[in-house]
């Protein structure tokens, strides 16, 4: 019987089908976003220089397609700036965050005991330190930045991960497989790494995309509230801020980034929810 | 069709023995399925009283053809033809209103698995008052629903107390028999069994066969019963049909195609059935040559001596002092049920387990618990299912070079050892997923082989597959084993299987060895009531009693 359903469920074409146009779109919007953050330099090369005679330009005025800011900065080249720390951060929280979760899940998730015990009541530590709070703590003692915002948020984000891959690596480890490779006298590291980790991939890959997303929104929502990037900085969330009081003046230097910011997090999402059905087609049994 | 609401539906638990007299007649039953015709068209007809036998591999389209007859193909797929009963005319494909009116009431489904068919949060008396109240013509009072229910339990031979119990508090012949009591709660004039026993122990298939077979007669109902297994159907049903490919390949009275099969693929099958076929000497056991059972019997070089190993997880010990012996070359078979402890002292041997106390011994060397002490050299392990025994995301070619490499054996040697398990070379580059349920086992034995053990250790390792795939893989072991000098630890709970390549076995009961001896003198002249239990269940042929 278990046979019989397994070709039916390897015919029906079901999982092909599963929002490839959206696939498509947002891998397109990731695309754009990634290629603006690396060559936005080149097109638009001062995006925070101000002139005061442009100020409050509505948008389609000649030569500022999306008008100008409170300052005379133009929207579209901000925009378009912005792309880079929209970008390198979030990557950056997810990688960082995925390595911890990797190592530190891993580990707990096979091994128990003790060590598990440890990890377990660290990421219960992590998991109840607010955010915002953590956040503002962090500016004050050792100022706002950037970069000391992704390390806070790798930190924020490690015990998700870890929580997940152990959750993963537990479930596999009980697999016959985990046992012949332990009839083969190998290392338990070795075992972990290689022989159960593949087997927990699509899993920390779909996770990974999701933590893009949130990191995303998380640097947004922490410069708009002024603790992240510095002031006249080109950043997304830092143009909402400052496009907050001329909203009526120029829409487009509020909506613009605000747009953005939704679409390329929901199109991590999709991305990552696509790549760990196709990791999970690669291995299933 | 439409004659569907005729007057003539029994309201439930009326009359349970009086047959209503009129014979099942199927024609031109066809599956379609996504990419063509999945079940060639067939007819058949079943007398009141009598069962018809559809058998086949899995794959060949039996499942199917059961489930277009109760109306629950899966979706993709659609029936045609003509289902004639003695209520009513069924016209493939059928409406759901028309399915609603016969699934259940004039045609029954019992499934394979009694843990997955019975709802875990119900209590098994409601589930079988659930099918009672649905097929009931007039609503039924709470006093009634309960007789009826004891009424319906007695029948197979459950006492009233079941109807209280949940499915998990029950053993998996007693869920199977509440299931049967669900499936015949409404009377109906078909019953379709689908691998009604594959989900049983030995013991517990016999007679949940045969406790179908009385209520059918009793009742007059026509049954199908789809299985794998042939010898399961001798005496248990008047005519037969073999499928393979979705085509009907041969039909007829069941024991003229037992004795005389005209197609080959029956004949082949019959083959491939150890309980079938000759019993106390297989070809197979013949070749592995006296020498190696001798050479045991004389005590030279015992390979492995367990005495008296205990387990318990937590407060339920499941070994209780077990002592096996496996000599140099000699392949020893370790027989009981589920539950009986036969994996546990198999994974201590292999240092999967800890022991909680006893000695194991390799060359005479005592072995701590766990696998630190031990070496891949030493022994290694074949478990039962080649579909989780393999790594999901790591090609054949890879998961063998591994072993190869942990052996110091040069790469190269993947091709000879592909060739050993007779797997074509290019199936070093698939993933265990694009294998057969056979073919993974292939796998799996090379990859034990590969590190070139002492011992052997097959843990169930035939009982996930078909039976014409279990013979290969048991002429592959016994081909190994004269070639390589192995000695096997063969762990099952399929005593057919055990005769035909162990030269010793021990018999377990809860933890306990019943009865130990040489294979032929115990599994002919068992002298232990369990063991004899067990060798009745096994022959399919002579129902227990």
């Amino acid at each position: 019987m278990s046979s019989t359903e397994a070709i039916v469920l390897a015919k029906t074409p079901r999982s092909r089908r599963r929002h490839p146009v959206a696939v498509w779109v947002s891998i397109a919007l990731l695309g754009l976003v990634t290629f603006l953050a690396i060559f936005g330099n080149l097109i638009a090369p001062d995006a925070t220089a101000q002139s005061i005679l442009d100020s409050l330009l509505p948008p389609g005025s000649p030569g500022h397609l999306l008008g100008t800011d409170e300052l005379g900065r133009d929207v579209l080249a901000l925009t378009i700036a912005g792309a880079s720390s929209a970008l390198v951060g979030p990557v950056c929280v997810a990688l960082g965050s995925m390595l911890l979760g990797i190592l530190l899940g891993t580990v707990s998730g096979y091994l128990r005991g003790p060590i598990d015990f440890i990890i377990g009541r660290w990421t219960d530590l992590l998991f109840s330190l607010p955010l915002l709070l953590a956040a503002i703590v962090v500016a004050g003692v050792f100022g706002a930045g950037y970069w000391m915002t992704v390390l806070l948020l790798i930190l924020l984000f490690s015990p998700s991960d870890i929580r997940i891959v152990r959750a993963g690596v537990m479930e596999q480890a009980a697999r016959p497989f985990v046992e012949a490779a332990q009839m083969l006298s190998l290392s338990k590291t070795r075992i972990m790494f290689t022989q159960v980790l593949p087997n927990v991939s699509s899993l920390i890959i779909t996770n990974s995309m999701l933590n893009v997303a949130f990191a995303l929104v998380a640097f947004s929502s922490l410069s708009f509230l002024g603790v992240g990037v510095a002031p006249g900085t080109a950043d997304w969330g830092r143009q909402l801020t400052d496009g907050r009081a001329i909203m009526i003046d120029n829409p487009a230097a509020v909506l613009i980034p605000a747009l953005l910011i939704i679409g390329v997090a929901s199109a991590a999402n999709l991305v990552g929810d696509w790549l760990g059905q196709i990791l999970t087609r690669t291995g299933r049994s | 069709m439409t004659q569907l609401n005729a007057a003539n539906t029994p309201a439930a638990g009326a009359h349970p023995d009086t047959p209503a007299a009129a014979q099942v007649t199927v024609t031109g039953l066809t599956v379609d399925g996504p990419a063509g015709v999945v079940v060639k068209p067939f007819d058949f007809s079943i007398a009141p009283g009598e069962t018809l036998a559809l058998i086949g591999e899995s794959g060949s389209g039996k499942t199917l053809s059961a489930k277009a007859i109760a109306g629950l193909l899966p979706a993709g797929f659609t029936a045609r033809g003509t289902i004639e009963l003695a209520s009513a005319t069924i016209e493939l494909p059928a409406t759901d209103a028309v399915w609603r009116a016969t699934r259940g009431r004039r045609i029954s489904l019992l499934l394979q698995d009694p843990f997955t068919s019975l709802s875990p949060v119900h209590r098994c008396g409601t589930q079988i008052a659930m099918t009672i109240q649905a097929a009931s013509a007039t609503r039924l009072s709470k006093a009634e629903c309960t007789e009826l229910v004891t009424q319906r339990l007695a029948e197979v031979n459950l006492p009233a107390e079941v109807a209280r119990a949940y499915p998990h508090e029950l053993s998996g012949g007693m869920r199977q028999r509440v299931a049967i009591a669900a499936a015949l709660a409404t009377d109906p004039e078909l019953l379709i069994a689908d691998e009604p026993t594959t989900a049983l122990d030995a013991s517990n298939q016999g007679e949940i066969l045969d406790l179908l077979r009385g209520l059918q007669e009793k009742r007059g109902m026509a049954a199908l019963l789809i299985s794998h297994d042939l010898g399961m159907v001798r005496g248990r049903a008047e005519h037969v049909l073999v499928m393979r490919h979705g085509e009907i390949v041969e039909r007829g009275v069941t024991s003229s195609v037992l004795n005389a099969p005209s197609h080959p693929y029956t004949r082949a099958l019959i083959e491939a059935d150890p309980s079938l076929t000759d019993r106390s000497a297989g070809v197979v056991r013949a070749a592995s040559g006296a020498g190696a059972g001798g050479d045991a019997a004389t005590g030279v070089g015992d390979l492995v001596v367990a005495t008296d190993v205990t387990k318990s997880f937590g407060d339920k010990t499941v070994l209780h002092g077990v002592s096996v012996t496996v000599g140099r070359g000699e392949t020893v078979g370790i027989v009981g049920e589920s539950g009986s402890g036969k994996t546990t002292i198999a994974r201590c041997i292999a240092g999967l387990e800890h022991e909680s106390s006893g000695v194991i011994a390799f060359h005479g060397v005592a072995l701590a618990p766990g696998r630190a002490s031990r070496t891949p050299k030493q022994m290694q392990i074949v478990f039962q299912d080649p579909y989780s025994s393999l790594n999901p995301m790591i090609s054949v070619g890879r998961s063998l070079k591994l072993a190869l490499r942990v052996a110091g054996r040069p790469a190269s040697d993947l091709n000879g050892l592909l060739q050993l398990v007779e797997l074509p070379l290019e199936f070093a580059r698939k993933r265990p997923a694009e294998l057969s349920g056979g073919q993974r086992q292939r796998v799996a034995i090379a990859r034990a082989l590969a590190v070139q053990p002492e011992l052997l250790i097959c843990d169930e390792s035939v009982s996930a597959l078909d039976v014409s795939v279990q013979k290969q893989i048991l002429d592959l072991l016994a081909k190994l084993r004269v070639e390589l000098g192995l000695s096997i630890l063969f762990i099952s709970h399929d005593l057919a299987v055990v005769r035909q390549l162990a030269d010793r076995v021990y018999v377990l009961r809860h933890g306990d060895v019943v009865e130990s001896g040489l294979c032929h003198d115990v599994l002919t002249a068992p002298t232990h009531p369990y063991t004899q239990a067990l060798v009745a269940a096994s022959i399919h042929e002579a129902p227990t009693h």
